[in-house]
């Protein structure tokens, strides 16, 4: 019984962030259990995006053996504690979205519910984020890791990474080539399947030479060679509620600091991307094609980078949604292949891994069973359904009205789902809470204050404390968390001593 | 905002879980004036009379500022740490499900997946010999959980053994000490409001009406107040087939055992539970398959006590348990038979919940929503964890194989599909029973999965092997050593009165 047959060929389509992360995990975690081939063609780019992720990357990366500051050396990296969104609530707007808590977390009722109650009566009390340590790092420029000890203050706070994820592949590739990964340089020109099934069982090369495989993973990106094209799984379009379907590309020198967060600027017609790497800085216009030319969408992005350009804009394109099904007969979809998101919130890298994570947990035999691949698409369905409406909310709510765009996604129809979790939040700062999901309670709160969702009323538990000791409380608790980052080092003097780059030629 | 702030709130029913809802209201909302009218519970509400609790008693009596000190000893409760289920699955051994962790983890798979590898390679340990506290409760040995991370002992969680006398009347006492008010008087009607639906006011068997801005029904299965408003009922008997329920007290022993019985019968189950004030027998059947006289005589015969009146249970749950401006709570809101004791913990769960939610005086559509739909998921995944016990049975008589041949709730279908594959358990929210519950009964009824996960074969199975042997030999090894449950409760009581 012990012996079965697993999947033992898998075969990836692609190279890039998704094709090398899933060759490194498998020739890394199920060693000896599958003999794992892939196939790239230097011909074909990589989009690359997701320079930022979000703090699941660190899990992976552990899993996988990596060392961080030899990770972070090799790819250029700088630390992230969060997200500042500018001019998303209106013009002149700027909150943080950040990795971790508001207050000291843990608590029966949660912190913004006290905050909310002082401020219904009227009471003055500091901004929310003053209250939370990655917000406060993250104003200051500061960084440190957090501490282990979950009593303590510095413990309430996560960080990713913002990394050169064109050096990010070739890093794994060397991972999963000395485990035993087999790379094979060529264009595919054919894909065969077998005549009664359907399966994919080969793919050929311009070169002639076939490439035969049990499972087949999809990481072509955008072109979706097996999910699409060969398989024809249909997409679900999400463009009538996620617009944007073009982003244009540029990066500059950095002037100024090496900001340890994420810069998303709300522009007229879409937003705008800064991701300071050790060596250059990232930007990008993502944008909707219905409401602005590219010509004038990189005239916009020139005009508005703060350092000088090191390459000439380049335009991706796109369109929001996700296949039906992830994984179809012995094709599993990892990336782009299987659907896009935007990099609103960082979660191009997210997806990839949770696919990733997935098919590890449900690694098929070689005759792949309909359980699996249904939980695997029930699991995948399920994280892009929540990211969904997490972006939706970041354009719904705005109060701006200055381009027909904005005007659109202001009054426009969302989703059930969202309409629902939104008029909790209205009534009384209620956010609907999954024990798992990407993002959590405070990433909620953090878009739905920071954006102007004002709750009218607030958790009634709240109301126990005297106010004069909430406030007490409050004042001591801001004054702790601004002494704690006060006292750490500069996030450029951190990255110089911890991980610098090793050669930025 | 103020102005519609709630601010009055009767409580319909006098029993255990009407003073427990008084008690947090009154403690976590304290500008409610709550009032209790305390009518006697009915002998179907079953919240109320089985003494059998989960571990999340001991959380609620910690959330509304209760020791378990003043449970255990003013209340005269013991403690449980697990259920042992026998005749559930044809020829296979009794198994313990305790609220523990099973095994510690290898390497980076899951502890079961190491005890599935073993099982299909012909090890014959079961998998119940991996928990601490399965070991103390065949034991009947009691301490609490340590606080030393490394222990064996540290993981544990144990439920309560309620006295039906004094733990109601302690509530009662601990609600009337934190201000709610009792208004004794016997129930006549409600009144609703002919424009809104909402109940306007309660009327009193004295001839006074009496109004609130909600309303909380604790009456039982009747539902005195919630009924009123709509009779919407989502019928589980199809899953959960037992609809009789026969209850018989026999006087306690003196040293009550921290383990429970529930033994499968022909056409349903019974069970035996021991604490400090009685030792409880019940028998829950299918009236179609068994007649009460028969169930009578068969409980009569186990519990050397006369049953009292059968009780006819019929399982499910409201859709909407809260609507307009009345909530039900316990058997009020959804009934289920007490196979793994969960009466009581989905009224405190639900009692969290209506405190940590409280609406204004409108009681808002969406605010309502919500409230329901997490009821919804944590009751129906209830359902399916006590379903499951049905589902992979493994007994002849027609009754159950009535049930194996029943499709269970797609939910349920799901995990154990994906389970019997390899192993795995799928995600929910809001689960009452945490993985090892489940594994703890899935593995127990004989459901061992088709194959392993590929993730372990980096430890080979000599390996598996040689630290489950020392992990059941470090626990064989200490248990000897830990009190009795019975010392452990003297013990206590002796320090209590120093």
């Amino acid at each position: 019984m012990g012996e079965w047959m697993l999947a033992h060929r898998v075969v990836i389509v692609g190279g890039g962030t998704a094709g090398w992360m899933t060759a490194a995990a498998l020739a890394k975690l199920l060693p000896g259990r599958c003999a794992v081939h892939l196939v790239e063609s230097e011909a074909i780019g990589i989009v690359g995006v997701g320079e930022a992720t979000l703090p699941h990357i660190r899990a992976f990366n552990e899993r996988l053996g990596i060392d961080e500051a030899d990770f972070m050396a090799a790819t250029r990296a700088t630390f992230k504690l969060g997200i500042e969104f500018v001019n998303w609530g209106r013009i002149g707007d700027s909150y943080i979205h950040p990795f971790g808590t508001f207050g000291p977390g843990g608590g029966e009722v949660d912190f913004h519910q006290f905050w909310l109650r002082l401020k219904q009566q009227g009471i003055a009390v500091p901004d929310l984020d003053l209250f939370s340590m990655a917000c406060t790092m993250g104003r200051m420029n500061r960084f440190a890791l957090p501490s282990r000890d979950s009593r303590r203050l510095d413990s309430t706070f996560g960080y990713a990474y913002q990394f050169d994820a064109t050096l990010y592949a070739p890093y794994l590739r060397a991972i999963a080539e000395t485990m035993g990964t087999k790379r094979t340089e060529g264009r595919i020109v054919t894909v065969h399947r077998d005549g009664e099934t359907g399966d994919v069982t080969s793919v050929q090369l311009e070169s002639g030479e076939k490439i035969e495989g049990d499972l087949f993973i999809d990481c072509s990106g955008f072109v979706s060679l097996l999910l699409d094209k060969t398989l024809g799984e249909p997409f679900e379009d999400w463009s009538k509620w996620l617009l944007n379907d073009r982003a244009t590309a540029m990066p500059c020198h950095t002037a100024g600091v090496v900001t340890p967060y994420t810069g998303v600027i709300a522009m007229p017609y879409g937003w705008r991307w800064r991701i300071p790497l050790q060596h250059r800085t990232g930007n990008g216009y993502v944008y909707s094609s219905q409401f602005l030319s590219d010509e004038d969408a990189a005239a916009a992005l020139i005009a508005s980078v703060e350092g000088e350009p090191i390459a000439e804009p380049r335009v991706l394109r796109f369109k929001a949604g996700r296949r039906a099904r992830s994984w179809v007969r012995n094709c599993v979809g990892v990336g782009l292949a299987s659907g896009f998101l935007e990099p609103l919130e960082s979660t191009s890298i997210y997806l990839i891994q949770a696919a990733i994570t997935a098919l590890l947990e449900l690694f098929p035999e070689k005759e792949v069973s309909p359980v699996d691949r249904d939980e695997f698409n029930r699991l995948i369905d399920l994280e892009y359904d929540r990211i969904r409406d997490f972006l939706i909310l970041h354009y719904h709510a705005t109060e701006r009205a200055d381009t027909p765009y904005w005007d659109y996604v202001r009054t426009m129809h969302i989703p059930d789902t969202l309409a629902e979790k939104m008029e909790l939040f209205r009534r009384r700062g209620r956010v609907v809470k999954y024990r798992e999901g990407v993002f959590l309670d405070a990433s909620w709160v953090a878009v739905y204050l920071g954006q102007r969702v004002i709750p009218e009323g607030h958790d009634l538990r709240a109301d126990a404390p005297s106010a004069e000791s909430l406030v007490a409380g409050m004042q001591k608790l801001a004054a702790e968390i601004q002494s704690l980052s006060g006292a750490m080092e500069d996030h450029g003097a951190y990255l110089g001593r911890y991980c610098p780059m090793k050669d930025a030629a | 905002m103020t102005a519609d702030r709630m601010r009055d709130v009767i409580v319909l029913g006098g029993g255990l879980l009407g003073w427990s809802a008084a008690a947090a209201l009154r403690r976590k909302l304290p500008a409610l004036r709550v009032t209790v009218v305390p009518l006697p519970p009915p002998p179907d509400a079953l919240a109320e009379r089985i003494g059998s609790t989960l571990p999340s008693i001991v959380a609620f009596h910690r959330d509304i500022g209760m020791s378990d000190g003043d449970a255990l000893l003013r209340a005269n409760c013991s403690f449980r740490l697990a259920t042992k289920f026998q005749h559930w699955n044809g020829e296979l051994p009794s198994y313990v499900h305790s609220y523990d962790r099973y095994g510690q983890p290898l390497g980076t798979a899951s502890f079961h997946t190491h005890w599935v590898r073993q099982a299909q390679l012909g090890s014959t340990s079961p998998f119940d010999q991996y928990s601490p506290a399965a070991a103390m409760a065949r034991n009947d040995r009691f301490i609490l959980p340590e606080s030393d991370p490394a222990s064996p002992f540290a993981h544990f969680e144990y439920g309560l053994a309620l006295d039906s006398a004094a733990y109601p009347q302690m509530m009662r006492a601990y609600a009337r000490h934190l201000g709610a008010i009792e208004r004794p008087a016997g129930f006549r009607g409600v009144r609703l409001d002919g424009q809104t639906g909402f109940i306007a006011a309660l009327a009193l068997d004295d001839g006074q009406e009496i109004k609130a801005d909600l309303f909380v029904d604790c009456s039982g299965p009747r539902a005195l107040l919630r009924s009123a408003l709509d009779q919407d009922f989502e019928d589980w008997n199809r899953w959960l087939p037992c609809d009789r329920l026969l209850l018989a007290d026999a006087p306690p022993v003196a040293e009550p055992s921290p383990l429970d019985h529930a033994v499968a019968h022909g056409a349903g189950w019974r069970w035996m539970a021991q604490s400090l004030s009685r030792t409880s027998h019940g028998f829950a059947y299918a009236s179609s398959d068994l007649s009460d006289d028969k169930a009578a005589r068969t409980l009569r015969g186990h519990a050397s006590a006369d049953p009292q009146a059968p009780i006819s249970l019929r399982q499910g749950r409201r859709p909407r348990p809260w609507l307009r401006n009345c909530v039900a709570l316990g058997d009020a809101a959804t009934m289920v038979e007490p196979l793994e004791w969960t009466n009581l913990h989905l009224a405190h769960s639900a009692i969290d919940r209506l405190v940590a939610m409280m609406p204004d005086r409108d009681c808002a559509a969406v605010e309502l929503w919500d409230y329901n739909r997490q009821c919804a998921a944590e009751t129906d995944r209830v359902r399916d964890f006590l379903a499951l016990h049905y589902a992979a049975s493994r007994r002849d008589e027609s009754f159950w194989r009535r049930m194996r041949g029943t499709a269970p709730p797609d939910s349920l279908a799901h995990t154990m599909r994906l389970f019997a594959e390899r192993g795995r358990l799928p995600f929910y929210e809001d689960e009452t029973f945490d993985r090892d519950s489940w594994l703890a009964v899935l593995l127990g009824q004989g459901l061992i999965p088709r194959r392993t996960d590929p993730l372990i074969d980096a430890v080979p199975p000599a390996i598996s092997e040689a630290a489950m042997a020392s992990m059941r030999e470090g626990i064989a090894r200490l248990i000897s050593t830990l009190p009795t449950h019975a010392d452990f409760l003297r013990n206590l009581q002796r320090q209590a009165a120093r």
